[in-house]
């Protein structure tokens, strides 16, 4: 469709478009990035025949692009910058009109009705009909760039040439400006090349994407190129993590910035306080941590800075944990936002507190138990889980700085030390009468100080993995025999526990 | 189909403008022959200019002196008027849209500026070109409106590449400046006779001129006229500034020339036969945008109905106020415009706050 050759242009010297082939297919969003000053306009004016080219070729549908006349480009090719500044008072419906400039005919050049109906049509969906009467002047930012995209689409173009259209707009404006265009697309084959500046938004509507660096293409491909961390550094100096969108399949970047936080290093000893009643268990800490969790509230990876484990009735059958947690949370002051929570049916005074520093690195274990419904999980079919009842809570922090895969390392560490004191007690899984690996319902919290060396392993081959493990497995062992002996003296609970289960 | 009513609709408004500013024109024409010194019958006026018009011949029943006052002095003052307010208003409509700038009139780009210089000019030296005769005034005024334009440009270009408009207004604002000094230049060198016709030139008049100065003027309106209606629908795409007129296909360049040497033409054209008459260019596209909107379709020609219609009005005033004494009708519109104008500009900005 737009087949760039050697392209060489701009007034400086050097060329600020110095040596770019690019190809853009029919149909095709194509997002054209870079920071401020590679070119990415200056190649746009050189499409546009604002300025000259140098060297090189630029074709559309395979015809030179010198070779048009001005009226015969804007048939093809429109332009949708930022907010124009419109002088006078013009409607709304008059600036749409202006975009049939290319296409009207006769002496008088008065607007046919072909005209009218195009521009009918591009107003009704950039759903600006309601205000076509209305002085441009008095629109809001959005409704002016809808305005202006109208103008834009009525030219009927089959290439639309993007400039940063969403700059000055918020989410909401620019979600539904890029839906809008995204639709046209892929309804009518509208081929769209667009700067773009937010590369996450570039990431979930372009098709293609060009990264563009001191006036060259460094790179060509689809979105995923843009998980080329190191490229997307050297060209804007930031450092950039590329990330994935958690509910579509493309790259979603983060940025981190350079300056550093002054309040760290701090003495995780000292940093965190422990708050105990009857109800709640709830751990508060000065800094965030990196957490990894399944938690009721906060699960998967995370900062957070409270981490609780509130208690229910054995018979709690709340539809809705998520909510009941957060209301409790929210009555106790502690936000839920910034928290970790978890439920347990265990008596919270039988919570076991372990502390240790294992070659410097300082840890804390926190766990209740309870085996009600202890499972084997290669053993029984399954029945159902219940949220709450007869579980094991395990909470670990640690004054360390892992990776993401750390994370999931030491989260198998906790694991395996669980599992192993629920076999060095015996426990069994009262349906298969094998021993059990844990219960149906186990929460587990992994928290990070992310102080000091970056780790990238906490698996049982390294120091604080099989810290982690020993931890676990001092901690579960002991809250189990605390769960066991009360069992033992009061009888209770286990068989409604069962019940409970097998309902 | 709704559209289509919307657009009934719109002509029909825009329909009664035209009517109501080609009443405004030819009743103040019947006003600016009826009321003098010698009055004369609206019905004998009518005849007298239809007779003419027509060369009938059958005026014998008619006083040769009215014929005279009519036909001779009044006729012409009042088309001499219309033409120059007419011009001026255009050419004003199209400076403003053009340079994107409501403050814009002919004055801002120099153009009078330097036909008024070429004025000055003939009437400091006493010149006479061969063959031109009493012409020569307002063809060097022409002229040098035109050099001066010239002057503007090569100025812009010589400073920016690519005719930017705020070049255009601070190149014509500077060389207004210089042509301005020159001006006084002359007029204190010049003695008491003369010093008196430039100032009183320059203040500008539509009397005492003749067909002769009708005639001057007219093929130059009509040239520049032309020349703007044909370019309505670029002044309104300039509004979204050039870059945006230039991707919808708007040869922005050849637009621009074309639009400035049309509203040169007419400029120089009117200060030629008229001297300076002030503020007509600049409020009267004013008044008219406040009625039709900004779309030059409707403004340019109605700007000119109204703008010659009003400058009759002018020269009526100018001529009975303080009768048999004439005021210039520069101090008129000066009088009336600057007031109005700076009434407009209240009502924007209150507008614009609410």
């Amino acid at each position: 469709m737009i087949k760039v050759q050697r392209l060489v242009g701009g007034y400086t010297y050097p060329p600020i478009i110095n040596g770019v082939d690019v190809e853009i297919e029919q149909g095709e969003f194509f997002a054209l990035l870079g920071p401020n000053g590679s070119g990415k306009t200056t190649l746009f004016k050189l499409i546009t025949g604002q300025l000259p080219i140098t060297e090189g070729r630029i074709s559309i549908s395979s015809k030179e692009i010198a070779s048009l006349s001005k009226l015969e480009k804007a048939k093809k090719i429109a332009v949708l910058t930022q907010e124009a500044h419109v002088s006078f008072d013009y409607t709304v419906e008059e600036i749409v009109s202006l975009g049939r400039y290319p296409h009207q005919k006769g002496l008088l050049k008065q607007l046919s009705k072909k005209d009218l109906d195009v521009m009918e049509e591009v107003m009704e969906l950039t759903n600006i009909h309601h205000f076509k009467t209305t002085p441009f002047r008095m629109l809001s930012g959005g409704e002016k760039q809808r305005v202006l995209l109208a103008k834009a689409l009525a030219q009927e173009p089959e290439i639309l040439l993007l400039d940063e259209p969403t700059n000055h707009l918020d989410i909401k404006h620019t979600f539904q400006m890029l839906d809008l265009l995204k639709d046209r697309q892929q309804r009518r084959g509208l081929t769209i090349f667009a700067i773009l500046h937010d590369l996450n938004v570039a990431s979930l509507y372009a098709d293609r994407i060009a990264l563009l660096h001191h006036g060259r293409i460094l790179d060509v491909g689809d979105v995923d190129t843009l998980r080329k961390a190191d490229q997307l550094k050297k060209v804007y100096e930031v450092e950039v993590t590329p990330g994935s969108h958690p509910t579509l399949p493309k790259p979603q970047l983060l940025m981190t910035p350079s300056y550093t936080d002054s309040s760290r290093p701090f003495y995780f000893k000292n940093s965190y306080r422990i708050k105990q009643t009857k109800n709640y268990f709830h751990i508060q800490f000065e800094h965030p941590l990196r957490t990894i969790s399944n938690g009721v509230i906060g699960d998967g990876i995370q900062w957070v800075k409270h981490v609780c484990n509130f208690h229910v009735d054995r018979n709690y059958n709340g539809s809705e944990p998520k909510k009941d947690l957060q209301s409790w949370m929210t009555d106790y002051s502690i936000p839920y936002v910034q928290a970790v929570g978890m439920m347990t049916a265990v008596m919270l005074e039988d919570v076991v507190i372990v502390k240790k520093e294992i070659e410097g690195i300082h840890m804390l274990a926190i766990v209740t138990a309870g085996v009600g419904n202890a499972v084997d999980i290669t053993k029984r079919s399954f029945l159902g889980a219940v949220q709450t009842v007869g579980t094991i809570n395990t909470m670990v922090f640690i004054d360390a700085h892992f990776t993401d895969g750390a994370l999931v390392n030491g989260y198998m560490s906790a694991t395996e030390g669980k599992v192993k004191a629920l076999n060095d007690l015996k426990i069994e899984d009262p349906e298969s009468h094998t021993l059990a690996t844990g219960t149906s319902t186990d929460s587990l919290v992994l928290g990070l100080t992310q102080q000091g060396e970056k780790t990238p392993y906490a698996g049982s081959g390294t120091i604080v993995g099989r810290g982690i493990g020993q931890m676990v497995y001092q901690a579960t062992h002991e809250a189990l025999k605390k769960y066991l002996k009360r069992v033992h003296e009061e009888g209770y609970r286990t068989t409604s526990e069962r019940v409970g289960v097998m309902r | 189909m709704r559209n289509l009513s919307t657009l009934k609709f719109l002509n029909n408004k825009i329909g009664w403008l035209y009517l109501l500013s080609g009443g405004f024109v030819l009743s103040t024409a019947l006003l600016g022959l009826f009321i003098s010194s010698v009055q004369v019958p609206v019905s004998t006026i009518l005849h007298i200019i239809i007779d003419k018009s027509l060369s009938l011949g059958w005026l014998e029943d008619i006083a040769k002196n009215e014929e005279m006052i009519i036909w001779n002095i009044r006729l012409p003052r009042v088309l001499l008027a219309f033409c120059v307010g007419a011009s001026l208003a255009l050419a004003g409509s199209a400076f403003q849209g053009l340079l994107r700038n409501p403050l814009a009139d002919p004055y801002t780009i120099g153009v009078s500026s330097g036909a008024s210089l070429g004025a000055v000019f003939v009437l400091f030296f006493q010149v006479t070109i061969v063959g031109l005769g009493n012409f020569t005034l307002p063809i060097v005024a022409i002229v040098s409106g035109f050099i001066t334009l010239l002057i503007v440009f090569g100025l812009v270009r010589l400073s920016s590449r690519i005719l930017a408009i705020e070049t255009i207004i601070l190149a014509g604002i500077i060389v207004s400046a210089f042509i301005g000094a020159i001006v006084s230049l002359i007029i204190s060198l010049s003695d008491k006779d003369s010093m008196s016709q430039i100032i009183y030139w320059l203040y500008g008049s539509v009397g005492m001129r003749g067909w002769s100065h009708v005639q001057l003027i007219v093929p130059f309106m009509l040239l520049g006229s032309i020349i703007l209606f044909f370019h309505y629908r670029e002044l309104n795409a300039l509004a979204l500034g050039e870059d945006a007129a230039d991707h919808i296909g708007v040869d922005v360049k050849k637009g621009k020339t074309y639009i400035l040497i049309g509203a040169s033409l007419l400029t120089g054209a009117a200060v030629a036969v008229s001297g300076s008459i002030g503020f007509v260019g600049l409020v009267i596209p004013h008044l008219v945008r406040l009625v039709t909107g900004p779309n030059h379709r409707y403004v340019l020609p109605l700007s000119m109905f109204v703008g010659g219609g009003f400058l009759i009005l002018a020269d009526l005033v100018s001529r009975t106020i303080i009768a048999p004494k004439e005021l210039p009708i520069g101090v008129i519109t000066a009088l009336i415009g600057a007031p109005v104008f700076a009434l407009l500009l209240i009502k924007e900005r209150i507008g614009r706050r609410g």
